[in-house]
């Protein structure tokens, strides 16, 4: 229970989910484009980085062995590339069926790395990844390695979103969420503005995904089920969609709780119920959240401060019903 | 520089919207565009920016043919619309929706966002300024920072019309902008409607129920009967014409309205 | 041929299961991303009471299908009944903390190990070189035989017809007086045993596992969109055509990409046929704004 080691770890995989919830949230929570293939994005990077940095030993058919520091990047622009692939023709497409193209792409990227396995090694799995460092600093003191590199990557994600999210360029994409037709009729480039949002969103997924594998140290296709995307989701909507911090605080308040229960001894013939904590309570704050703090712990208006400022006009309002949700195009 | 429509035609499973309508709109002009519920008036406002392409006929502003564009670039051509309803950027405050509006495209893409652009700061405090102006001449000023979901129906009339000036616009179709606009503000509104065109030769098309407000600014009315052009000319004719005259007393309420 | 068949049976599973799915979203309004945990659920309940209770399978599968009728009726009203006022998006998403707290009580009540029917399939019968089980001609029977019962009901009784009404106009719906709670029960009802059902015949034919659930929502989902959510001929059509589609692509292509070839179809649809599915209805949207 006091294992410090324990702790660093959940801080880790927290920082690690900020940064997919941030990232997140600058396509939906302002893009107004509702991404269920987070999971597929991830995949994406990951599998790049591994294929590009794997051992030629593995047998693996495209092994170029390259430099981790090469393969990062490389992976966040692979992964930009895919998110452009995915979003071309599933933007044309209204929300709910937006929702359903990305869920099923997702699917998609993931039975492909299965039945790819001559490149990927499939369901085996690809074990021992590299990690940056691990020849300076071994044994436990690594941890707490992992968890500075996996900080200082959501205190990136959380400067380069916040930049985003104040520019002008996100007023317009939140502007173009609001009423699409307005911002058209204004000249704006919706579509055009929302595939490049969409591919930002893949680079930085992209770009996590290393720190992901660092954590995990070994991958496999079932790491990319739909359940990863639907933790990130619950992460930002118990945060706030659409506010700058909310990424960040809802990944620390739902990692650390779900974690924290894990702690909790139960026999080892209840292994079942210990299985079933995490997907329970990740359901559970999902379903508390929107049915008593819709807005999430930090609300967009807060983000933006709008309102703030005229006097009496707006003080103490809440948002409207059915605005809740960053109100539909 | 003008706006031309040559027969243009709209219909809607079988029922004619907009009937083989011609015309042509001086772009430094303010024309009017009047007739009862359902003659298709805001069809061929749609028609002409783009949001529903018309069947037949062509539509062209200066030398440019926009019939089938885009409506985003039938907007960066400078014919900027407004709506009848007036939605708005929901969340977004007065100041940032008009900010919003005069962005530029190069400000707009995920590098811009970085904000490195001189160029971009610079023409994002110009807007600064300008939207301050404008609010001030439509007496919003203290609404600026208020967003736009909490504006009363009249605020959010105004604001369409604020959006649009910050576009850049080289002529401005207007759908009922006096709608539900307190009375102070619509004396306001014709002033700064007339004014843009006389001093600086920013015409509109404007669609509106209130004829006295309609009549006071436009140089010339089409006036609009089932899809077809009914009648076209300077005010005092029109008021004088016993077609329209008909047309308007077939159907109650309409002058009263939003007066 | 042979897998013809085999889709064929596939895909009247996977109609049950699909037009539990359209009944909600065409009348509640919202993706039900749970529905396909109630599949899973109805496959672990139908096991334990055939294999641990040694009950028949009849038996078991109608027990099944009304207690998860009747459960998911419960937690409609729990989970989605409170935040109906929130709009579709809230629903979708409280319907996925539904599914992951289902999943959860899957696991924690029926373990991670796969489990199975004993064997019911009742011998082979040839027709003209083609195979077929005794169970897989009581499957398909089933599944036609209770969308037939479906059919029925939405259109000669008069709780069927409220049903039919809120489908197509909600509010105009509330305003003629129809008996909302009443039709949502139903609803619930229905669209829960359904799942239910569609989950005991996949358990029949293969393994119980816990990842049923997040197996199939996808293929739900693609019959759903491809049948186009609105007439019931039409989701049982994408039902056949997708389950004939995946089992017969078997021949040409490895197993493995079966379910690819699902979403690889759901995905073609929706990019190729935009048209039908928004084109219209977005302009609409545009104008109105």
């Amino acid at each position: 229970m006091t294992n410090p080691i324990f702790w660093v770890g959940v801080l880790t995989l927290a920082a690690i989910y900020a940064s997919l919830a941030m990232a997140l949230n600058v396509e939906s929570g302002w893009g107004g484009m509702w991404d269920l293939g987070i999971a597929g994005l991830l995949a994406a990077g990951s599998y790049c980085y591994v294929i590009l940095t794997a051992d030629p030993d593995l047998g693996m058919r495209f092994a170029p062995g390259l430099s981790m520091w090469v393969a990062w990047p490389l992976s966040a622009l692979f992964t930009g590339l895919v998110a452009f692939a995915i979003g071309a023709p599933a933007l044309r497409l209204r929300r709910e069926y937006f929702l359903i193209t990305t869920l099923a792409f997702a699917e998609i990227i993931r039975q492909l790395v299965v039945i790819q396995a001559d490149f990927t090694r499939g369901t085996l799995g690809i074990p021992n990844i590299n990690r940056p460092f691990d020849s300076f600093v071994t044994g436990r003191d690594y941890n707490y390695v992992l968890l500075g590199i996996a900080v200082v990557a959501a205190a990136v994600m959380y400067l380069v979103t916040r930049q985003v999210g104040i520019s002008p360029f996100g007023r317009t994409l939140r502007a173009a969420r609001d009423n699409e037709a307005v911002a058209l009729a204004l000249g704006k480039r919706v579509n055009r503005m929302r595939i490049k949002t969409f591919i930002l969103a893949g680079v930085l997924i992209g770009a996590t995904a290393p720190v992901y594998l660092f954590y995990i140290r070994a991958i496999s296709p079932q790491l990319f089920a739909p359940g990863i995307t639907f933790t990130v989701w619950t992460a930002l909507v118990i945060g706030g969609l659409g506010s700058i911090r909310g990424g960040l605080a809802g990944a620390f308040v739902l990692i650390v709780f779900t974690e924290a229960v894990g702690l909790i001894e139960v026999d080892p013939s209840h292994i079942n119920i210990l299985v079933a904590i995490e997907p329970f309570l990740v359901g559970l704050l999902l379903v508390l959240v929107l049915r008593f703090r819709p807005d999430g712990l930090f609300s967009e208006r807060s983000a933006f401060g709008a309102g703030n400022r005229a006097a009496g006009r707006s003080a103490g309002d809440s948002r409207p019903a059915g605005a809740a949700q960053g109100s539909g195009g | 520089m003008e706006l031309v429509l040559d027969t243009v035609r709209k219909t809607f499973g079988g029922v004619v919207a907009v009937d083989d309508v011609s015309a042509v709109m001086p772009q430094d002009r303010v024309t009017a565009l009047i007739g009862p519920n359902g003659a298709g008036k805001t069809t061929l406002f749609n028609a002409i920016t783009g949001f529903d392409p018309p069947d037949r006929g062509s539509i062209s502003f200066g030398d440019q043919r926009i019939d089938g564009l885009p409506p985003w670039r039938v907007a960066e051509l400078g014919l900027i619309r407004t709506f009848q309803t007036p939605v708005g950027f929901t969340t977004l405050t007065v100041r940032e929706s008009l900010l919003a509006a005069a962005t530029p495209h190069f400000a707009e893409t995920p590098v811009g966002a970085l904000g490195l652009s001189r160029k971009a700061r610079d023409h994002e405090r110009a807007s600064g300024d300008r939207a301050e102006e404008i609010t001030a001449e439509l007496g919003m000023a203290e609404l600026l920072d208020v967003r736009t979901d909490e504006l009363s129906a009249g605020d959010r009339k105004l604001l369409e019309f604020a959006r649009s000036l910050m576009a850049e616009p080289k002529m401005l179709l207007l759908d009922e902008p006096a709608a539900a606009v307190a009375p102070a503000n619509i004396g306001r509104l014709s002033q700064l409607v007339r004014r843009l065109c006389d001093e600086r030769g920013l015409g509109s098309l404007i669609i509106d129920h209130n004829l006295s407000f309609l009549m006071q600014i436009a140089d010339e009315v089409h006036v609009l009967d089932r899809g077809a052009l009914l009648a076209s000319g300077p005010p005092a004719e029109i008021a004088a014409n016993p077609d329209v005259m008909r047309v308007y007393l077939g159907e109650d309420g309409a002058e009263g309205e939003g007066a | 041929m042979q897998n013809v068949v085999f889709g064929i049976v596939t895909g009247s599973i996977l109609a049950v299961a699909t037009l539990g799915f359209a009944l909600v979203r065409q009348t509640e309004n919202f993706l039900n991303i749970a529905h396909a945990q109630m599949m899973a659920l109805g496959a672990f309940v139908g096991v334990v009471l055939v294999d641990t209770y040694g009950m028949n399978i009849f038996l078991a599968g109608a027990i099944t299908v009304i207690g998860l009728g009747a459960l998911g009726v419960v937690l409609s009203a729990v989970f989605f009944q409170p935040v109906r006022h929130q709009g579709g998006t809230v629903l979708l998403f409280t319907s996925i903390g539904l599914a992951l707290m289902m999943y959860a009580a899957i696991l924690a009540l029926f373990g991670t190990q796969a489990r199975f029917y004993p064997d019911v399939s009742g011998g082979l019968h040839r027709f003209a070189g083609i195979g077929i089980a005794t169970n897989e001609l009581v499957i398909i029977g089933l599944a036609f035989g209770s969308i037939a019962a479906l059919q029925i009901f939405l259109n000669s009784t008069g709780l069927g017809r409220a049903i039919r009404a809120v489908a197509s106009n909600d509010d105009l719906a509330r305003v003629r007086g129809v008996p909302v709670r009443t039709v949502s029960n139903t609803i619930w009802f229905i669209s829960s045993a359904f799942g239910a059902m569609a989950g005991v015949m996949l358990g029949v034919l293969g393994a119980v596992n816990t990842e049923i659930g997040w197996h199939n929502i996808l293929i739900v989902l693609a019959a759903a969109v491809l049948g186009g959510l609105r007439s019931i001929t039409g989701v049982i059509l994408a039902g056949l055509l997708l389950g004939i589609m995946m089992d017969v692509s078997a021949l040409f292509i490895p197993t493995a990409y079966r379910p690819v070839v699902a979403f690889g179809v759901l995905v073609a649809v929706l990019i190729l046929r935009p048209e039908g599915i928004l084109s219209v209805q977005r302009r609409k949207d545009a104008v109105v704004a």
